[in-house]
């Protein structure tokens, strides 16, 4: 018991923490994060029209500095070096513009644009019902489950990592996934393929409304079907 | 530290290894960059010379090339043994190559660069065309394989230039990771390329290579959005 006390008791003496909100518009919020260390999760908030950014850092040489401009975009950036965990509540329909150097990038339940993009770490982006996703990792997995809009877009992309797709049994959608060593499983879905190589593969399911395009160099492709 | 010392370790300590110099001596070196402008432009130079090496492709000689330069080295080293040894004691020439303490300027060093530059390039293409006729690999390096392949490869320069005035100032860690990455994805270029020019109209090359020339321009915008 006590070594739990003193534990806590040490961390909350070395740890930091960031508190801010911004009141946005409900409909066209934009947030942008640019982390350089540290784990960026953002989630759909109750408040519609609030983004609650809150962090946990330790005594370093980070600073965090956050602004909204004129047209209501809340910029949120860490310069410096050192870690910085961030959770983030936004307005469900908010548009996310995320990069992190280092660490991990986790979006759930949202149904903005989203654009998240980290150096050495994996994405994980669950829940979305969005019209536009680009998550691109060099170092690290990229998974993504959610709603195939119609005309909507879905570029899932790491150089050296593990791509996975996870979308619903009717998901209408045109795909391209090219994976130059490291393989694919494509098996979940009946796709009718234009095109098929070791490396590429072209093909749809449905009409091919939406793009999904799945791209890895040194990784394999993971296509699943919702269960 | 004197700069004279800095300048004679500066290769070494440049090399991310650092296997030639003691931790000592690395700390030395880097008080006396944090005080010396001079030997901190040198060392920019000299990091962009080693960026500028890296870009070019690797290639692995035919075994028949490695036979040859190991009988010659081994012929050179019965020759120098021969009074005292009867057989062939590699760690004893290279520990003696190791031992001898040799010291050029650094006109000198870029000079003898430049000339075994020059002797690879001329040796791999002395070495390569007239047997295979068809593997040209500095040609591959200088070879615009995409229609648009020029203006790829100049923008990336532009912004690697940008990114090579800076990177004296980072961390020597993230500067270490950042080129370890560059020269990955360079690596699986120079392979997408070399299979590319094999077969130019290879739509699933193609889109390999433009996809690489990608990652190395998301690495350079992520530098430039996060400030370094």
């Amino acid at each position: 018991m006590s070594f739990v006390v003193v534990t806590a008791l040490a961390h909350s003496a070395s740890a930091q923490a960031f508190s801010r909100s911004f009141s946005v518009p409900p409909e066209t919020s934009e947030l942008e994060v640019v982390n350089q260390e540290g784990t960026i999760k953002v989630t759909a908030g109750a408040n519609t029209a609030k983004i609650i950014i809150n962090a946990r850092y330790n005594e370093n040489a980070a600073k965090i500095g956050a602004m909204q401009n004129a047209q209501g975009k809340v910029k949120v950036e860490v310069t410096g070096q050192g870690t910085v965990d961030f959770e983030i509540t936004v307005p469900a329909s908010s548009d996310l513009d995320l990069l992190s150097y280092k660490g991990a990038i986790v979006v759930t339940n949202l149904a903005g644009e989203v654009r998240a993009r980290i150096t050495d770490g994996n994405i994980q982006i669950a829940g979305l019902r969005s019209h536009r996703v680009e998550a691109h990792s060099t170092q690290g997995n990229v998974s993504f489950s959610g709603e195939v809009l119609p005309s909507g877009s879905y570029t899932l992309k790491s150089y050296s990592g593990r791509v996975d797709a996870t979308l619903p049994a009717n998901a209408d959608f045109k795909l391209s996934a090219a994976s130059f060593r490291g393989g694919m499983d494509l098996g979940a879905f009946q796709m009718k393929y234009d095109k098929q190589t070791h490396q590429l593969v072209e093909g749809s399911h449905g009409a091919g409304r939406a793009s999904v395009s799945l791209w890895t160099q040194e990784g394999s492709i993971h296509l699943h079907r919702k269960p | 530290m004197e700069c004279r010392a800095v300048i004679n370790s500066l290769s070494d300590f440049l090399d991310s290894q650092n296997i030639w110099i003691s931790d000592d001596e690395v700390k030395q070196i880097e008080t006396h960059l944090t005080n010396c402008p001079a030997c901190q432009n040198l060392k920019l130079e000299l990091s962009e010379i080693k960026t500028a090496a890296r870009e070019l492709p690797l290639h692995t000689p035919p075994r028949a090339m490695w036979t040859r330069i190991t009988n010659v080295i081994e012929a050179e080293i019965s020759a120098e043994n021969a009074p005292l040894h009867q057989t062939k004691n590699v760690s004893g020439w290279w520990g003696r190559l190791k031992s001898r303490k040799f010291t050029f300027s650094l006109p000198q060093l870029a000079a003898g660069g430049a000339l075994t530059s020059a002797l690879i390039i001329a040796g791999i293409s002395g070495i390569f065309v007239p047997h295979s006729g068809t593997l040209d690999f500095v040609g591959l390096q200088n070879a615009l394989l995409l229609p648009d392949e020029g203006e790829i490869k100049a923008q990336l320069e532009r912004r690697m230039d940008a990114v090579n005035a800076r990177k004296a100032n980072w961390d020597s860690q993230r500067r270490a990771e950042f080129e370890q990455r560059m020269i990955k994805i360079d690596e699986s270029l120079n392979r997408c390329r070399y299979m590319l020019k094999d077969n130019p109209k290879d739509a699933v090359h193609q889109e390999m290579v433009r996809a690489l020339y990608s990652e190395k321009r998301q690495l350079l915008e992520d530098v430039e959005r996060l400030r370094w």
